[in-house]
């Protein structure tokens, strides 16, 4: 027992002092991760993308005092870049990227309404990627609302406006019929029923027009609002929400890379030959190798966690226990990857290449950009395979949520760890032990 | 092909039976028989590809043989326990350690992987000085020359203090002077106990060995001493005779017909002919008292010790011709 603590001390030794030779690649890896997520906050603020809109009418003096009506509306996100009568060089405009929106008014749009008809407003953008198509749709579809309500809200208020006179008719009509209910004889039961209902229906318009006058225009339009809440009652900004898959995605790459580059340069060394006579087990090497980088990683995951939450302000909602537990159970299985790469690898720049690979898929199936509840089940396979997948997931639920470790993901995520272990010790023991 | 006979399991550490590893149809090493008794230095010599490395590895366990038995310290290879091979040093041919450690911490993770105790500084500075490194100890191994990196390899494979060393051309690409370095170094171990079995392509090295093997296309040719290196390969000692008037026709044909002389007198100059004897140290007398007979002034008389490099060559030749 003692000599296979020496031996595998052995690693712990050689890769540590292999790796702190190499002040740059510490730097790097420690202020590398932590300038990725500072510029990718400076890179992403927190609003939403304007859209310079280009409006285009064929008169625009016919109705030059409605038009604030498209033009105001939804300012925060339309930047009105002016009216043009002429719509293909709108268009143009369009095409060159001078603009982002074409809004075509349709000729006399409230002549068309008022003959029962919807007018309809053409949207043009010149977008190719599906996402800010989408983005496009729900801000027209946002515009057009608010223009409705313009409308609605205008027509509303002069309704209220005219309404004075209504009012004051009806009072009239109620005194009057409050006088010929005096007047009924006692034995006419019949009229005085009538005559009572009359008064009722009255009483009634008289009140519901008066709450019409009374109510706001803006409430009698919009009449239900809606406040938005999350559980963990915590305002996220762009750099706060990734921060976790961005922390996840790079211990991942980190433990994958030194691993996958450990066992194949020392195969080429020809170091293997050595190991393979010598008293020292193919266990004993991934065990002593496993342990060094997993120290190494904790002490580099500790850094760039502590300069997150005191440069970058993100928070850690959750346990700390559990954001331990998850950085290294993230990290072993990132290391049996990594490892699993250095076995199959003939060369030092195929393994660069596998670990490549498997970052890039890593950004596209573990949900660091899309929610993985948009993915194709059968895919959903491949992406519950990388670690990054559970890493991010976990982390979120900690940083964000202020949750403790899923025991599902931590199941998971271990179970492939112990796996890969597995298989590395097998492919080790073979290339080690004949 | 067998060329000698074990005397006694518990003298030798390295035995082998009818040995043979084949790479398919590629036989690179055909019914090796030998034996290395301990404390000895065995010189296992041939030009690059004759299966030296093969051998080796066979003998480390790092290759299972393909036919025959090798016994290395009672065990077959193959099965080797971690105590078998923590009698066990090998030296790879090529440098293996890493660039990025110093002298010192290369030694210090060869120790640990061994299993070598932690208080071990004691022999670890012994054997920097034994290998003469103790001053470069935090020079890093990257910016070591040619002939300090095979001498930290070394300490490096003598850091466990193994009974076993299997040195797979140590003195490969280094210059002349550090290579009799190397020669003694290995002298001194063989002092302190230690077996050293040692692939090369220096033929003259084998002067060196108690034991040179000759391996040639895959074929150990003969197991002897460095002497009987000689006498295998010309049939005898050579004997050196130089006179002033020089040898006529007849009387070198007399030369000949002596009893103690085999084969043809070889005419080196007018004045000297090479006489190959089964005894130098016998034949010396008798050539003299032959040559007063034949009223010959005798200038030198001596054995003659040709170059390995002769020797070898002259092997393969015969052994060839025998094929």
């Amino acid at each position: 027992m003692f000599k296979f603590l020496i031996r595998i001390s052995s690693f712990l030794t050689k890769e540590w002092t292999e790796i702190f030779r190499q002040p740059r690649l510490i730097l790097t890896l420690i202020l590398g991760p932590f300038l990725i997520m500072f510029l990718f906050g400076l890179a992403y603020p927190d609003q939403n993308r304007s859209l310079r809109t280009t409006f285009v009418t064929t008169n625009p003096s016919a109705f030059q005092e409605e038009m604030n009506v498209f033009t105001e509306a939804y300012s925060s996100t339309i930047i009105d870049q002016g009216i043009e009568t002429d719509k293909a060089l709108a268009l143009s405009k369009l095409a060159l990227n001078e603009t982002d929106l074409v809004i075509v008014i349709p000729d006399a749009p409230f002549e068309t309404i008022q003959q029962n008809q919807q007018a309809v407003l053409e949207v043009y953008h010149n977008e190719v990627d599906p996402f800010q198509i989408g983005y496009i749709q729900t801000i027209a579809n946002i515009y057009v609302n608010e223009v409705n309500r313009g409308i609605l809200q205008t027509v509303t208020e002069q309704g209220q406006a005219d309404s004075g006179s209504i009012q004051s008719s009806l009072e009239e009509a109620i005194t009057k019929t409050q006088a010929l209910k005096q007047a009924i004889p006692p034995g006419d039961a019949n009229t005085a029923t009538q005559v009572e209902a009359l008064e009722k229906s009255l009483t009634a318009a008289h009140e519901n027009l008066t709450t019409f006058r009374t109510l706001s225009s803006g409430v009698l339009v919009n009449p239900f609002g809606v406040d938005i809440k999350g559980l963990s009652n915590v305002q996220f900004t762009v750099t706060g929400f990734f921060a976790p898959s961005v922390i996840a995605l790079l211990l991942q790459h980190l433990s994958i890379t030194f691993a996958s580059l450990s066992i194949v340069r020392e195969s080429r060394s020809g170091i293997m030959e050595l190991f393979r006579v010598a008293p020292i087990t193919a266990f004993e090497t991934l065990i002593g190798k496993f342990i060094s980088y997993l120290f190494f990683e904790i002490i580099l995951a500790g850094v760039i966690t502590t300069l997150a939450i005191l440069v970058l302000g993100i928070p850690i909602l959750g346990p700390w226990l559990d954001y331990a537990v998850a950085v290294v159970i993230l990290l072993f299985t990132s290391l049996g990857v990594g490892f699993l790469i250095s076995l199959i690898s003939e060369t030092d720049t195929q393994a660069v290449q596998y670990s490549m690979l498997l970052l890039l898929a890593s950004i596209f199936f573990s949900g660091f950009f899309l929610d993985l509840r948009l993915m194709w089940e059968p895919i959903k396979v491949l992406a519950w395979s990388l670690p990054a997948t559970y890493g991010i997931r976990m982390f979120q639920d900690i940083m964000l949520r202020g949750s403790t470790v899923s025991p599902m993901l931590f199941q998971g995520i271990a179970l492939i760890g112990i796996a890969l272990f597995l298989i590395d010790w097998f492919l080790l023991r073979r290339r080690m032990e004949g | 092909m067998k060329n000698k006979k074990s005397n006694g399991t518990a003298e030798n550490v390295v035995e082998t039976q009818d040995l043979t590893k084949a790479f398919g149809e590629e036989v690179a090493v055909q019914s090796l028989n030998m034996y290395v008794p301990r404390g000895k230095i065995f010189g296992f010599i041939g030009p690059s590809g004759c299966g030296k490395t093969t051998t080796v590895r066979l003998l480390t366990g790092f290759y299972e043989p393909t036919s025959g038995t090798a016994r290395v310290l009672g065990k077959d290879p193959v099965r080797f326990s971690k105590s078998d091979r923590e009698k066990i040093g090998y030296l790879i041919q090529q440098f293996v350690l890493y660039p990025e450690l110093t002298v010192w911490e290369n030694l210090n993770f060869a120790a640990s992987f061994y299993g070598v105790s932690p208080f071990r500084r004691g022999r670890l500075h012994k054997l920097m000085d034994f290998v003469e490194l103790a001053e470069d100890s935090g020079k890093l191994a990257r910016d070591l020359s040619g002939g300090m990196k095979r001498r930290l390899s070394l300490a490096a494979t003598l850091v466990h203090n193994p009974q076993l060393l299997f040195l797979d051309e140590p003195t490969a690409g280094i210059d002349p002077i550090l290579r009799r370095k190397f020669w003694d170094y290995f002298k001194e171990l063989q002092e302190e106990g230690h077996t050293l079995f040692i692939t090369t392509q220096y033929v003259g090295e084998a002067a060196y060995c108690d034991l040179v093997g000759v391996m040639y296309e895959g074929r150990l040719l003969m197991v002897e001493t460095p002497g009987n290196l000689r006498k295998k390969a010309y049939g005898g000692d050579v004997i050196a005779i130089k006179t002033t008037e020089g040898t006529r026709f007849e009387q070198r044909k007399q030369l000949e017909s002596l009893p103690f002389v085999h084969g043809k007198v070889i005419m080196v100059s007018d004045q000297e002919v090479d006489v190959i004897v089964d005894d130098a140290s016998t034949a010396i007398q008798a050539l003299l008292e032959w040559a007063q007979e034949q009223k010959l002034n005798v200038e030198t008389i001596e054995e003659k010790f040709l170059p390995f490099d002769d020797v070898f060559v002259k092997i393969i030749e015969r052994e060839t011709a025998h094929v």
